[in-house]
């Protein structure tokens, strides 16, 4: 494909923690085109974050890629040096976070910390920087943008964070736009303004946009595809709607069938038994068996390859069939 | 400046207390006459002594004549030197003050850069090393360093001075001298204090800007990883003016903490006074001065 952005290509990362090295992230592979919105979807554990993370080269320092690629733009992100590396974060790749209250320094101004990523990467002077970021205020619809400039992080509400976050990744133009839970902290109607938000920049630039969620009702407001991931690994790759249509696997399922839906009435709401086990002790086979409906004895012997049932549709489960 | 208002206002009956604290204090440990009169001094003598100096009063009357003078800025007469006793505490105050600032300027010298560097470079080879030299540079005695450094750079060496107070050169092993003990302190501090600050959030945020690990570090962290250091800092000013007697004696440095032990022994009661005041005033101007700069540090806060 031409106009693949990013390449992730068998990615492995692991944590040395006080009981040796804990894999979180084991061998995980997908693209992203060019102008394409991207889901990956999973619940808190998955490895989405660090995966996320790892793609920005912002690991924390007990963690570490130890196998895999990343492409980006033709560049393998892998061999680049520290200062190329960082050169490339915030400018050709930028990324909001799950939380605005605390993602903001407290103790310098909106207006400063949105100028710094313009000086560095623009070369652009403090008079320059600041009528950009005025315009980046704007651009994300704050109110008043220049005297934002001059509040403290603390003075904002939330939602008016997330805003200044968005206004501040999106300050260079950068081709790859990673948000990781952009909503999850925010009240309901905050979340729907952020997500038109998003949603307008995909319709009126040519940014891909990586967006890590656990919300479904947020892929399918902005993604084009979706990547599931469980335990470190993706086991359903597909396109929005497919996805949604016909769901191959039994996690993607489960997932999907724990969206109320208004118009049926039930007593229980449907959840997935069990939780994301622990990545210093994953289950032998499939690692979903010991919460899957369909599992028997060969799925705890047989680890599943990610299998491709169409063009864009894979799955990673041998239960289920076509 | 409402806020200066209201702080200085409210220091005023702390002031209060501690002039009678230090007032009962003086007056229960010992009478004062019997040391400035010889042994066989007869007891019609000590009276009039004492009615001389108008210790015979009962007490209530002779706190509220202290503090009538004292609202005039009097704080009595020194028995020992009989001169005022204000300007022999203001007369140390100099020498004080240099001493405490240097010795500051020492701490913060060391400990800044190796706080932020041990707390980036946690658990190597270094940090161990620093946070181990700051236990040691803790426990060690003032008296000993004082020693000790007079010993390899005054006798042997022969690069400073080995006592009194005068040229720059002087200046330098006592300020060292205390400057250590507090630089180990402060270095613990900044290091547990960036070690948190480092994982906060918006360091990441800053990460994934591009930014510079240098500006990430130096910036974004220690600005907000001072806030707690700068307590620390205005305490241990306060000390330094309120008596750094053990290192003024190895290096007779001629400051106030010399001057109230001497008093106190002697039961010099007004030059007590005297010195306990101006001392607890700099205490209070020092936390003062440290809650303006948190505001300055930290924009959340905000004094109403």
């Amino acid at each position: 494909m031409s106009n693949e952005l990013l390449k992730v290509d068998d990615l492995k990362v692991r944590f040395k923690t006080d009981e040796g090295y804990v894999s979180t992230v084991n061998g995980v592979s997908f693209s992203v085109e060019q102008g394409e919105t991207l889901a990956i979807v999973g619940e808190s554990g998955s490895g989405k974050s660090v995966t996320s993370l790892a793609l920005m080269g912002i690991l924390p320092a007990n963690g570490e890629i130890y196998e895999g690629a990343i492409t980006f733009e033709d560049k393998d992100l892998r061999s680049l040096s520290k200062k190329e590396y960082r050169k490339m974060r915030g400018d050709d790749i930028a990324m909001i976070f799950q939380e605005p209250m605390t993602a903001l320094n407290p103790v310098f101004t909106i207006g400063y910390q949105l100028r710094e990523t313009l000086i560095v990467h623009n070369n652009m002077n403090k008079e320059q920087a600041h009528k950009k970021g005025i315009e980046m205020l704007e651009t994300v619809g704050i109110p008043d943008s220049d005297r934002v400039m001059g509040r403290f992080p603390h003075q904002l509400s939330g939602g008016m964070r997330q805003r200044v976050m968005i206004a501040m990744a999106l300050s260079c133009n950068p081709k790859l736009l990673i948000a990781d839970e952009p909503t999850t902290a925010l009240d309901v109607t905050i979340q729907a303004q952020i997500l038109t938000l998003l949603r307008n920049l995909k319709k009126n630039s040519n940014t891909s946009i990586i967006i890590i969620t656990h919300d479904l009702g947020v892929v399918a407001e902005l993604a084009d595809r979706v990547v599931v991931m469980y335990a470190g690994e993706v086991v359903e790759v597909a396109p929005i709607q497919e996805l949604f249509d016909n769901p191959r696997h039994p996690y993607t399922r489960g997932l999907i069938s724990s969206i109320p839906k208004i118009h049926d009435v039930v007593d229980e709401l449907y959840s997935i038994e069990g939780t994301v086990p622990n990545p210093s002790n994953m289950p032998t086979g499939c690692k979903f068996h010991p919460r899957c409906p369909l599992a028997d004895i060969e799925c705890t012997k047989v680890h599943p390859e990610l299998e491709y049932i169409s063009e864009k549709h894979a799955k990673r489960c041998i239960k289920v069939k076509g | 400046m409402k806020y200066l208002v209201q702080s200085m206002i409210k220091t005023i009956p702390v002031l209060l207390l501690i002039t009678l604290i230090v007032f009962l204090l003086i007056r229960v440990t010992g009478d004062p006459v019997s040391l400035m009169l010889p042994e066989t001094a007869t007891e019609e003598e000590r009276d009039s002594l004492r009615e001389s100096m108008g210790l015979n009063e009962p007490l209530p009357i002779q706190y509220f004549s202290y503090l009538g003078d004292l609202v005039t800025g009097d704080f009595g007469d020194s028995f020992r030197y009989n001169t005022d006793a204000l300007s022999l505490v203001l007369e140390r105050l100099p020498a004080t003050f240099e001493l405490a600032i240097a010795s500051m300027i020492v701490a913060i010298i060391i400990s800044v850069p190796l706080g932020i560097l041990s707390a980036v470079k946690r658990n190597s080879f270094f940090d161990l090393f620093i946070t181990g030299g700051a236990v040691l540079g803790k426990a060690m005695p003032n008296f000993w360093l004082g020693i000790m450094l007079i010993l390899f750079l005054s006798v042997t060496f022969q690069i400073f001075p080995v006592s009194g107070r005068g040229t720059l050169g002087h200046l330098v092993l006592p300020a060292i001298t205390l400057g250590t003990g507090i630089a180990a302190e402060m270095t613990r501090l900044i290091r547990s204090s960036m070690l948190e600050i480092l994982e906060q959030d918006f360091i990441r945020t800053a990460r994934s800007k591009g930014l510079r690990e240098s500006i990430i570090v130096n910036k974004h962290a220690f600005r907000n990883a001072l806030i707690p250091v700068v307590t620390i800092m205005a305490l241990q000013t306060a000390t330094l003016v309120g008596g750094t007697l053990i290192t003024e004696t190895v290096f007779a440095w001629p400051g106030l903490g010399q001057l109230l032990v001497q008093s106190v022994n002697l039961r010099d009661m007004a030059v007590v006074q005297a010195a306990t005041f101006i001392i607890a005033i700099f205490v209070i101007l020092s936390n003062l001065l440290a809650d303006l700069i948190y505001r300055f540090l930290d924009p959340r806060i905000k004094y109403e």
